[in-house]
Formats: C-alpha cells, structure tokens, sequence
C-alpha cells in the first residue's frame, strides 16, 4: 500500500471535506500498471507493473533507453490507451471506470498534450489553434478569443496569432502547441519528446518557458524526454528502465 | 466549428478537391441536361401528339373509349362547354361527333373516319388545320364542305374542288348519305390519319346522320398540356355533374404513354449508373483522404475531441464538396438547357421519321424544377449516403494507434 493512498483513506475515514482531500492527494497516481502489447502470436511487454504518483505542480521529466516504456506511460496517464492491468487515478477519477466519451470529455477539461512534431491543425491559424480546445470546451467567442490570446502572450507569440503553422518556425510552432495545451486550464500537460524537433536555442526557450508556466500557474508538467537540459531543469526525474521505474529524484526547486 | 474547418479542410488538397468539383459538376451538367432533354422531348411528343387530334384532354359519354358509336352521345352540349372554357388552364372546348363512313367516288370506295367539328374552335385544339396540303381548312359558315387526308383523296382519285360520296349509318341507325365538296386536303405526315381521316362540318354532320344538336365529345386544349393536367380534378367534377367522364392525355394516348414509361425507365438505368461511378469516385477520394490523415485523427481525439464530430466533420467536407460539384453543375448545365430550350436541337436526318408522329424537325430540352434538380439531388444524396461508411469508420479510431498511423 503506498504511503499516499493509506494517508488520503484515514483522512477520509476523519471526515475532511473532499475538496481538500482532493487538493492534498496526488494528482495523479498509477499503481501496478502492466501494458502488454500483442502482435500476432509474440506478446510484447510494453510496462511490468509500475507504480508512481504525480503531485500537484510537479515539474518533472521521464527518461529512459527507447522502448523503456516512457511514451506508453504517458499514454496511459493521458487516457489515451488502456492499461492490461492495474489503476491509474487522475484528479480522482479511475481512468479504467470511464468509457470512451468520458476520457474524451476528461482529456478535453484536466489534460493538455504537447508532441514531439507539434500537431497544430494546418488550417488554423496560430489563434485559432489555441482557441480550438475553448471551442470544444463550449467556452463563449469572446472569453474564448481573449483567453487564447492571453495564452499566445503567454508564449511570446504576440503578432504572430494569424499565421498559420506553415508560416511559422519549428521553435514558434511548439509555443503554439505548449499554449494550446494550458489555454484549456489543465490539471497536467503531458509533453512527449517536446524538443525533439527543435535546435538548441528553440528548446532552451522552450524549456524555459514552461518551467516558468510551471511554476506561474501551477500546472503539473511530466515530460517524456531524452533531452539533458529538459532533465536538468526538472524538480523531479524518474527514469525508466524494461518498463519498470528504475530511479525517481526529486531536486529542489530552483 | 465543424462547417468551418470542414470548408478549410476541402481547400487543403486544391487540386483534388477541384478534380472531384469537376467530374461531380460534370456527371450533374450531364445528367440536367440529359433529363431536360428527355422531359423536353417528351413534352414535345405528347403536345405534337395530342395537339394534331385527340387534343390534351376529352369529355365522353361514358363507355365511348370502349364504345365509339355515334349514338353514344353527349346532349346539349353547350352549357357543359360554357362550364368547360370557364376552368382555369382550358383554352378550348370544341364540340365534335365522329362515325366511321364509306367515302366513295364513283366505283372507287375507302372507309373512313369522319369527324364533324366547329372550325372556329377546333383551329384552337387541334394542328389539323395548320397541316394543310392543298385548297383550305373548313371556315365558320361552311355548310358544303370537307377536309380530307391527302393520301385518302389519291386512293380515291379525287383532288381540291371534286365532290366525295359518304356513305354510313345515323345515330338512329337510319342509312346517312351525303355528298360533299373537298374544300382542302391535309398532309400531316402519319400514315393512318393522312388516308383515313376526314373533317365536315359539325352542322352539316348532325344533319346528315340525324343527331338533334348532340356531339360525341369535347375536345379540350390550353396553353400547355401541364394547365389541362391541373385542370383535371375541376373537369372531372363538372363532367361528373353532366353525367359523363374525363379522359386524360395518357388514356387518349395509351401507346405513347407506355413507350415514355419504357424509355423513362431504360434511361433512369443509364442515369443510375452514372450517378454510380460518381458516387464510387468521389467516395475512393474519401477513404483517401480519411487515411492520409488518420493521423490527424488521432491527434483530435487526443486533444478531446470526440470520435463522432471528427466523423461529422469529415461527412460535411463530403457534403460541401458534392454540394460545390454539383451546385456549378447546375450553374452551367441550366443556361445551356435554357438556350436550347429557345434555339432547339436539330436532327439531321430524321425529319420524316419525326413528322410521322407530328413532332417538330427540332427537339427542345425543357428546364423545370424536375430536370434541373433531380440528378444533381441524386448524386448529393448518393454520396452523402455513402460517405457515411467511412466516417462512421473515423468513430471506431483508437487515438493511440491513429497516432501512430504513417
């Protein structure tokens, strides 16, 4: 039993209002989480049964040899795949007991996804891409344009919000990814191999930019990487190794 | 949200999306003139048909298209023909009574229709008149006279100015006889009017075969063919109160409107198909589409956007793209019909054959609601039909491994 779930049961157990239970339990937490993938008659293991809690706020980074396991982890928090065993408990809620419309809805409202090739949608301008999350949000036009144009700022892409990803470089283009994923007010931004495709100066910006989103707003950043500096510049690392936890550290702030 | 990125979506592969516009605005120009023409020729075929005797609708005693005896009779017919003229989209209601007569000269005999009629009403119901060979039509006041199908006065040896013998039965069944002058000859191009046929004067042949003022029927005609067949319900309820029957285009002309069903039906096979290779064209160019960008898919489900409204999104490309095929379609296929519609198509070489069922040498594509919408209608409904199976597919995408989709 891990320390946080026993500790958030006795709380429980002592009548404290569920807000702030939910406040002070992890934000996320997966426990005993198996992934076996099946290719014809060869089962692959993809994860062996890992357990691992994200706090609230936590900048952290998961590292690990390809095929250690990082981008199914991910994949698992952010509700986009199934586990073949075990939990994974986000904001309070078991991903296992939602069905397909309902990790779309929580996907949509407590998580935004960065990707290692950005993904903005071709057609949209870099504002109306940021926009597209508040549009599937139901937010109201006029919230919706001034909140996506907060988050731009956000980025420092003011005077580029018309352009379209074509018209925007590599380094510009995951700004605009990274502020599509806050403007909805996650709980988590879950970024896979978020560098990958940028030079040195873009990704340190990068970097840069979102521990001080990080550490601005409060949103919980786990970062799939290979990348040094984004290792570097987390509070917390937890290496992956044959699709086990190998090492979790945490650093100090700052 | 959708429509929008829809519309954008359409315009990211231009030239895919113009080559598709072009052959569904093709298949649509193709199938509205096709059908215009076909409903045009058919319009032409019916007036042409109708217009030369029959007219675009008849009141009868009933049992007298089963029966057409001359004592089969419609009695004081002039109150009925007041009623008649009254009816909006009638024209013309001319009185007419028919036998079948030997005509003879000297030994030489033909048996013959012959039918007594109102020339100055009858000129506005059928082309008879307008179908003069020699001499004249009959005129008002006529009382000695007859208009004969040129190839009956050849058979009889008679010409313009010569008298013909008739010879039948009354409507009391008493021998009629008479001897008329031939005051013209009619040429209309069909075999059997053109030796069997014969006009007198309507007076002149109630004298003759001893009816007191009654006709066998009354001839109606309008503007178009289209006014009379709206007229129908109002000329069914007044010849009902008269104690007689409506007969309508179709039942005057049985074999004309078997041989339209016959090539509505054979044509509607060629149509199906075209709307067919369409429909498996641009749906080909779909499930293209929808592969190349599974991906993408998977990148929208990631971010919460649920499986069904990437479906609809991807249906309503469809639908904009058939939409923007067949809307030029109809935009260029409209005022090509609607000048043919004035100008007419020739057809070299089948004059003769035409005439021979009192059509014009020109046939002329007729553009109406119908003609105009139903193909492009078909081919929209057929593809946004079957656009559905793979947006529906777009539903059962797995983001993860959209994701990772090539």
């Amino acid at each position: 039993m891990c320390p946080e779930r026993a500790g958030t049961r006795n709380r429980i157990a002592r009548g404290q209002p569920e807000g702030a239970l939910r406040e002070r339990s992890p934000l996320v937490s997966c426990r005993g989480l198996i992934k076996t993938y099946v290719q014809g008659a060869i089962e692959v293991p993809a994860l062996r049964g890992v357990d691992l809690d994200l706090a609230r706020g936590d900048f952290a980074t998961l590292a690990g040899p390809s095929g250690s396991g990082k981008t199914t982890l991910l994949n698992m928090i952010g509700g986009l795949d199934r586990p073949s065993a075990g939990d994974v408990v986000l904001d309070g809620r078991n991903l296992a007991t939602l069905g397909k419309a309902e990790l779309a809805e929580l996907r949509l409202h407590r998580i935004g996804f960065v990707f290692q090739s950005y993904n903005l949608i071709p057609v949209l301008s870099a504002l109306e891409n940021v926009e597209f999350i508040l549009r599937l949000q139901g937010i109201a036009p006029r919230e919706r344009r001034q909140r996506a144009l907060e988050a731009l700022a956000d980025v420092g892409l003011e005077g580029l919000e018309g352009r379209r990803p074509a018209h925007l470089s590599g380094g510009q283009q995951q700004r605009v990814a990274v502020a599509r994923a806050l403007v909805g007010r996650p709980a988590i931004v879950l970024a896979d191999e978020p560098t990958a495709n940028l030079d040195t100066r873009n990704a340190e910006e990068l970097i840069e930019l979102m521990a001080a989103l990080n550490a601005r707003l409060g949103t919980t950043f786990l970062m799939g990487t290979h990348d040094a500096r984004v290792i570097a510049r987390a509070q917390r690392h937890i290496e992956l190794t044959d699709g086990r936890i190998s090492s979790d550290e945490t650093r100090p702030a700052g | 949200m959708l429509a929008s990125l829809a519309w954008r979506n359409l315009w990211r592969q231009k030239t895919r999306t113009i080559i598709s516009m072009i052959s569904m605005g093709f298949a649509s120009l193709l199938l509205v003139f096709m059908l215009s023409l076909q409903i045009g020729s058919y319009d032409t075929m019916k007036t042409g048909t109708l217009r030369l005797q029959d007219g675009f609708a008849q009141v009868q005693p009933p049992g007298y298209a089963d029966d057409p005896d001359i004592s089969n009779l419609i009695e004081d017919p002039a109150p009925i023909i007041a009623e008649l003229k009254a009816v909006e989209g009638i024209a013309e209601a001319a009185p007419r009574a028919g036998t079948f007569v030997i005509l003879a000269n000297g030994e030489t005999s033909y048996g013959a229709a012959v039918l007594g009629i109102a020339p100055e009403s009858e000129v506005n119901v059928s082309t008879l008149g307008a179908a003069l060979g020699q001499g004249r039509y009959l005129e008002p006041g006529d009382t000695d006279a007859i208009y004969l199908g040129e190839t009956l006065a050849r058979n009889l040896g008679l010409a313009v100015g010569d008298r013909v013998s008739l010879l039948g039965s009354g409507a009391d069944r008493s021998v009629a006889a008479d001897s008329l002058e031939i005051v013209g000859l009619f040429r209309t191009g069909v075999p059997q009017i053109d030796r069997q046929l014969a006009q007198m004067p309507l007076d002149r042949f109630q004298e003759t075969f001893a009816l007191q003022g009654e006709v066998n029927v009354i001839a109606l005609s309008g503007k178009r063919l289209a006014d009379v067949n709206r007229a129908l319900p109002e000329l069914r309820r007044i010849a009902a109160a008269h104690g007689l029957v409506v007969r309508d285009w179709a039942e005057l002309q049985p074999a004309l409107k078997q041989a339209i069903a016959l090539d509505v039906s054979t044509s509607a096979a060629i149509y199906l198909s075209l709307v067919a290779v369409v429909t498996f064209i641009i749906l080909n160019t779909l499930y293209m589409s929808v592969l190349e960008r599974t991906r993408e898919f998977g990148i929208l489900l990631a971010l919460g956007m649920k499986p069904g409204a990437i479906g609809r999104m991807m249906w309503l490309e469809l639908i904009l793209l058939a939409a923007l095929g067949c809307a030029s379609g109809v935009a260029l296929g409209a005022p090509l019909v609607l000048w043919f519609q004035q100008h007419g198509i020739p057809v070299p070489g089948m004059e003769n054959i035409m005439a021979q069922f009192g059509l014009p040498s020109r046939i002329y594509p007729s553009l109406d609601p119908i003609s105009a919408s139903a193909g492009p209608l078909a081919i929209l409904a057929s593809v946004a039909l079957g656009g559905l199976v793979p947006c529906l597919r777009i539903r059962r995408l797995h983001p993860v491994s959209a994701m990772r989709a090539a």
